[in-house]
């Protein structure tokens, strides 16, 4: 009895050491595979992973089944559009551009996993999203030199070589929007505004922003931390009302924006609000706040509306409602060309140079002095400590327009963010 | 004083509709012994079908069918699954797992139907808001108030005055002797399980309607802010999920109507205060406020 069950146990064992075996073997040859692939091209090119004779092979770790799907599969289609669009025009350094989508439904081991799946085969991610998913992200996409794109915008991902936060990050955004009350004198010294903010890098940032400006321009901050599953800020509007707001900032999502609009509007607390731009979606236009919205909402945002009459932007949305009729044009839309587009002329540019390897694009990228697509302000992506854009626009809401805001102010850098960022080293 | 009586409103209308929510809990833990942790995603159900039927049926019709709908399938969920993995006490812990993968199943897929949408479900109140001395209260939250004690006697007379309530405490007390004495368990629990999930389906609409802009995927989880109340109250006492709601709901307001005077605890302690509550009441009462005598505790 004995003997048998030992036996079966060696059996056992030694199948599982062959089992083992196999798959090592299996990886060391697909490991070997990948290498092989970065061979250089006929054209003298120099190439790296993800980059072969004829396809350039780019990354998106994107969210299409979870909170953020609706702008991941705006920044996905637009992508699309942009790839099929300079495929038909010839490609980049005589190669297809193709783009590997990977969802991972704001799951950061689902993202750990997929960016694992897919790391060694691409050049560059021109999506992330998620800001846990990138800080989770940052030290192999360092060591990997992966120019990475992330959908987030927190300060504290600037100083990485292989990161780009595009535009503005949402410091220079609160302080743009202190900027805007005091300029069109919704709030005067001495006044107190309210500041209700996600936890998390995003609030974080933010509230950093906000304090900074609300100090310089003599006014107080009151501020109320929320989380992402709180739609129903009632209990923060009556702590708003009692500390006597004369504005209120929110950095949050589009449901808090809609429900903070909404009860204050209902509960007559009229102040202006100003919204960082991931808490805008043009789906609020459809919800019963859209009348407060329109009233009291203002955005600020690194891009223009969608809705702007910069020619760019114009010949985008038309191209991409040809393409993707019935799908909503929002924010992502323009975000997800823009920066599929920067990241095209990287590419261009590395190729120029002679190499496609992931260091090459890296510093193609940063010598990028002023990168300008036509959908927006010229970003600056050689200094890897400073954010690319200081220019902010202020929008509104607006149910008919495109994408549901128009522009209201056109792109200017606020007095104080050069202070600001000098104070900040 | 505005403050107060706007904190007593919010909360109050909080800890009615988490009622709702409690006391299906307390008659599901009641009739069979599991922790329903399918709560959010019947929620989550009976909000979906509301928003997607009341174009065409009107938000009554809607809502009705909603009510029905979401019923059936916490009864079918109950007969066809839980009760298969059996009906003894230590089946009942398995099946409680069980509800877990259920609710992981059914959110997926509801997610996905959502989207990242914030779905209307065209209730009558609109944002219309009434004046009330010093504060303004939002319709939705005083017809909250209203369907959810209405709702909440109701059930407490199903389990008062018709067979169905006296065989659950009967199966609650002593399910053996109950079935012994021709307590038909299966089909008791069943109903349980409906009624559970018709008092989920209403409460989604109090949840979505306005303050908040609608419901959304993550709409569901707010169902768990029902079971501190659910514990506090001894678990297995309607009355206790009662108070304990309408207590975990005034907590809640008041401590994010407050937030800038509790600086001490830090910021955002309106999340953790429901929970705190519930520990400080289980240290001096470890049953729970209404448990029975012996009764199990959680």
């Amino acid at each position: 009895m004995n003997v048998t069950h030992h036996r079966t146990r060696t059996t056992r064992v030694a199948l599982a050491a062959a089992v083992a075996a196999v798959l090592l073997t299996g990886t060391a040859c697909s490991s070997k595979a990948e290498e092989d692939k970065g061979g250089g091209g006929a054209d003298g090119v120099e190439a790296g992973p993800g980059v072969s004779a004829e396809t350039i092979r780019l990354g998106a770790l994107t969210d299409l089944t979870g909170p953020y799907a609706t702008l991941g599969k705006s920044i996905v289609q637009a992508q699309q559009m942009w790839a099929d669009e300079t495929n038909a025009a010839g490609g980049i350094c005589d190669r297809e551009v193709e783009i590997v989508v990977k969802d991972h439904g704001y799951d950061v081991q689902k993202a750990v996993t997929a960016y694992a799946d897919i790391s060694s085969d691409v050049v560059a991610l021109p999506q992330v999203i998620g800001s846990p998913v990138v800080s989770a992200l940052l030290d192999d996409i360092q060591r990997d030199d992966l120019l990475t794109f992330p959908q987030a915008w927190a300060a504290s991902l600037l100083g990485k070589d292989a990161v780009q936060v595009l535009g503005t990050t949402y410091d220079l955004d609160m302080i743009a929007a202190v900027d805007f009350l005091t300029r069109t004198e919704k709030v005067a010294k001495g006044d107190t505004i309210g500041h209700v903010y996600f936890e998390g890098d995003y609030g974080a940032n933010a509230l950093e922003g906000s304090e900074w400006a609300a100090q310089k321009a003599g006014l107080k901050v009151a501020g109320q931390k929320i989380k992402a599953t709180d739609t129903d800020l009632s209990a923060q509007v009556s702590a708003l009302r009692k500390a006597g707001v004369k504005a209120v900032l929110i950095s949050a999502g589009p449901a808090q924006t809609a429900s903070l609009a909404g009860v204050a509007a209902s509960r007559g607390l009229t102040v202006p609000i100003v919204s960082s731009a991931p808490g805008y979606a043009p789906q609020l236009m459809k919800t019963p706040a859209a009348k407060a919205l329109e009233a009291m909402v203002h955005v600020v945002s690194a891009a223009p509306a969608v809705s702007s009459d910069l020619p760019g932007v114009r010949k985008m949305v038309a191209a991409y409602g040809k393409k993707y009729p019935g799908s909503p044009v929002d924010s992502g839309v323009l975000s997800g060309y823009n920066a599929a587009q920067l990241l095209g002329a990287d590419l261009k540019k590395a190729c120029e140079g002679g190499s496609l390897t992931r260091e090459a694009v890296v510093k193609a990228h940063r010598s990028q002095e002023n990168a300008d697509t036509g959908l927006g302000t010229p970003q600056n992506f050689t200094d890897v400590s400073q954010p690319a854009s200081r220019s902010t626009y202020v929008l509104k809401p607006d149910a008919k327009a495109v994408g549901g805001v128009i522009t209201l102010e056109e792109a200017h850098e606020a007095p104080g963010i050069e202070e600001y960022l000098a104070a900040k080293g | 004083m505005t403050t107060l009586v706007d904190n007593l409103f919010n909360g109050l209308a909080l800890g009615a509709v988490y009622a709702l929510i409690a006391l299906g809990f307390v008659t599901i833990f009641k009739a069979s012994g599991v922790l329903s942790f399918t709560h959010g995603s019947l929620l989550l159900l009976g909000g979906y079908l509301t928003a997607i039927l009341h174009d065409d049926l009107g938000f009554a019709g809607a809502l009705a069918l909603a009510v029905l709908a979401t019923a059936a399938v916490a009864g079918l969920l109950d007969r066809y699954v839980l009760q298969r993995i059996g009906t003894d006490p230590h089946a009942a812990h398995v099946a409680t797992i069980a509800t877990i993968g259920v609710d992981i199943v059914l959110v997926t897929d509801l997610s996905r139907r959502i989207g990242g949408d914030l779905l209307g479900l065209g209730d009558p109140w609109g944002d219309a808001v009434t004046d009330m001395g010093p504060a303004t209260v939002a319709d939705s939250r005083i017809a909250a108030i209203i369907v959810s004690a209405v709702a909440i006697a109701g059930a407490f007379a199903l389990f008062r005055f018709t067979p169905w309530g006296l065989s659950l405490r009967a199966a609650a007390e002593d399910s053996e002797a109950a079935a012994l004495m021709g307590v038909r368990l299966t089909r008791v629990r069943m109903l349980a399980w409906c009624l559970a999930g018709a008092l989920a389906a209403l409460a989604a609409v109090f949840l979505a309607a306005f303050p908040a802009p609608g419901l959304e995927r993550t709409t569901g989880q707010i169902a768990l802010k029902a079971f501190p109340a659910a514990i506090l109250g001894g678990m297995a006492s309607p009355v206790g999920a009662l108070v304990g709601s309408l207590l975990i709901g005034l907590t809640e307001a008041f401590v994010a109507g407050y937030q800038s005077d509790l600086h001490v605890l830090g910021e955002g302690f309106g999340d953790v205060a429901p929970y705190a509550v519930m520990v400080l009441v289980l240290l001096v009462r470890p049953a729970g406020l209404f448990a029975a005598r012996g009764a199990a505790r959680v």
